[in-house]
This record gives structure tokens, C-alpha cells and sequence, in this order.
């Protein structure tokens, strides 16, 4: 089992195993001596446990390299928190509703004056209406809406790592008076 | 404004290093322990922790003296010491609220 969470360590960024590595060896080390008293499957649970860990562990620790913040902050529910004061008013759900009808109704009648009106003008040549189905034109919208998201998400994450980046040079006074706030 | 709740595991962590300076596994045997077995950290999740707790000077890495091979303990900043405090006073007051409104509801 030592072998396996010795090959799960190599999962670690370099610069962290440099690091860490050796001492998390040794706790695993003590941990696997501390259960060669205790029963296969107490053994094979607490070797799945400590694989388990060591996997997440990585993972965190390169999100962590990539990003600049570690996993669990990143998808800690405590960011969400933050967005449970936001509501989606149900009226803006009738309003837009109404709006996506009266613009149904709108595209269907302006078709409807196109043909009726004969075509007259020999210099011009006819206009034919584009065939815009609904289910094509909701998935453009829907491919543009998340353009636009990407792009959006793209520069708030830009603008974060430069705070991030700002407070890091900040010294543990300056952290004492800020309430020394941590998210775990 | 205090501290934002922190997780049990990272509580106990703290709780650990409070009474001692400590390394990595008497720190996942004492967290064992006061827990009543009940949190079992594993390696990853100590150190993914601790690394947590490092960079925002909670606590300090610092080679036990004493040790035969020199090997790394932990132990509680001051700034770390003030944060469990308030953590404490919280749930002391937490504790009383959830005290007071259970017995009410009881009589």
C-alpha cells in the first residue's frame, strides 16, 4: 500500500514534493505502521482513504499552481453564499416571456407584409425574407449569450488574480487588521 | 468582524497545534482523538490544510530541534492563536443561543 501512495505522491507538482513530500512519506509511513496491527479491511478502508486524500490532495495542489487559489476556495459553497441575497424576480420571467412572444408574433406578421406586398421596383431585386426557424435563432442566441459569459467570466478572472496577486504582498500586520480571514 | 466559520477538520488542526507545536502525524493522531475517532484526516487532506493554514500565517513551519532526523513541526502563529479565539468565542455564544432556544422549546 506505502508503494502506491509513494507513486500518488509523484501526482504532486515538482516544486511541492520538493517541499512536502519526504514528511507526508514519513505520516504515511507511521500511518501504514500504526495499522499493520489492525485487520485487512480496516487496512484496505484506511489505504483507500489515504489514496483518496492524496488524489484530491494533487489535484488542489495543481489547481492551486494554475490559478493561484487552492480547489476547496475555489468551489468552496461559502462563495456561493454570497449569491444567495441575489433573487431572480419571477416578474422578469413574464416580462421576458412576453417580449420573446410579442418578438415571435413580430417576425411572423413582417413576413406576412413582405409577401403580401408585390414586388414593383425592377431596379431592386426582390427581397427575400431569411428563413430564421426558431429552434436555429434560440440556439444563437443561446451560442452568443455564452460568447459573451466567457468573455465576461474571462475578465472578472483577470481582475481577481490581479487583487489576489496585490494582496500576497501584503505583511501579516496588514492581514491582522483585515480580520485575518481565511477560507478553508 | 470575526472570522468566517471554519471546518471542523481545520478546527481540530488548530485545537492540536494550540495546546503544542506538533508534525504531521501526531497531528492526525491528536485530531483522531479529540474527535473521538470520528474525523479521520488522511495525509492529502492534512497537508492540503496545513498548506492552506501556512499561506495565510495561521501557523509556521518551523524543523523540531529534538527529533533524530530534524523533522518539520507546526505550530500556531499569534495571529493564528487570535483567530481560534474568536472561533472559540463564537461557538461559545452560538452554544448558549442553541441552549436557551432548545430549552424554551422543551418547557
Amino acid at each position: 500500500m506505502l508503494t502506491l501512495h509513494r507513486s500518488l505522491l509523484h501526482l504532486y507538482p515538482a516544486a511541492y514534493r520538493c517541499e512536502y513530500g519526504e514528511e507526508m512519506l514519513a505520516v504515511l509511513s507511521e500511518v501504514q505502521a500504526e495499522l499493520g496491527r489492525q485487520s485487512v479491511f480496516r487496512r484496505v478502508v484506511s489505504g483507500v482513504h489515504e489514496a483518496g486524500g492524496l488524489l484530491y490532495g494533487a489535484l488542489q495542489e495543481h489547481l492551486r499552481s494554475i490559478t493561484g487559489f487552492y480547489g476547496s476556495a475555489m468551489f468552496s459553497p461559502r462563495r456561493f453564499t454570497m449569491r444567495s441575497e441575489f433573487r431572480f424576480p419571477k416578474a422578469t420571467v413574464t416580462l421576458m416571456t412576453i417580449i420573446f412572444v410579442a418578438i415571435l408574433v413580430a417576425m411572423d406578421r413582417a413576413k406576412a407584409i413582405q409577401e403580401s406586398i408585390p414586388y414593383a421596383n425592377p431596379h431592386v431585386g426582390p427581397v427575400r425574407s431569411i428563413n430564421f426557424t426558431v429552434l436555429p435563432s434560440l440556439l444563437l442566441v443561446l451560442a452568443g449569450a455564452g460568447v459573451a459569459g466567457a468573455i465576461g467570466w474571462a475578465a472578472v478572472f483577470a481582475l481577481r488574480r490581479s487583487g489576489v496577486q496585490r494582496l500576497s504582498e501584503i505583511g501579516p500586520a496588514d492581514n491582522r487588521r483585515s480580520g485575518g480571514q481565511l477560507t478553508i | 468582524m470575526g472570522p468566517l466559520p471554519i471546518t471542523e477538520p481545520v478546527l481540530l488542526i488548530l485545537l492540536s497545534l494550540a495546546q503544542q507545536p506538533r508534525h504531521g502525524y501526531a497531528i492526525l493522531q491528536d485530531t483522531k482523538e479529540m474527535s473521538g475517532g470520528r474525523v479521520r484526516l488522511s495525509t492529502g487532506t492534512l497537508y492540503g490544510a496545513l498548506g492552506r493554514l501556512l499561506e495565510g500565517r495561521w501557523i509556521e513551519r518551523f524543523k523540531e530541534e529534538d527529533s533524530p532526523r530534524g523533522r518539520q513541526a507546526y505550530r500556531l502563529t499569534s495571529l493564528g492563536r487570535r483567530i481560534l479565539q474568536m472561533e472559540v468565542s463564537r461557538m461559545k455564544e452560538l452554544t448558549r443561543v442553541a441552549g436557551l432556544r432548545v430549552v424554551r422549546k422543551e418547557i
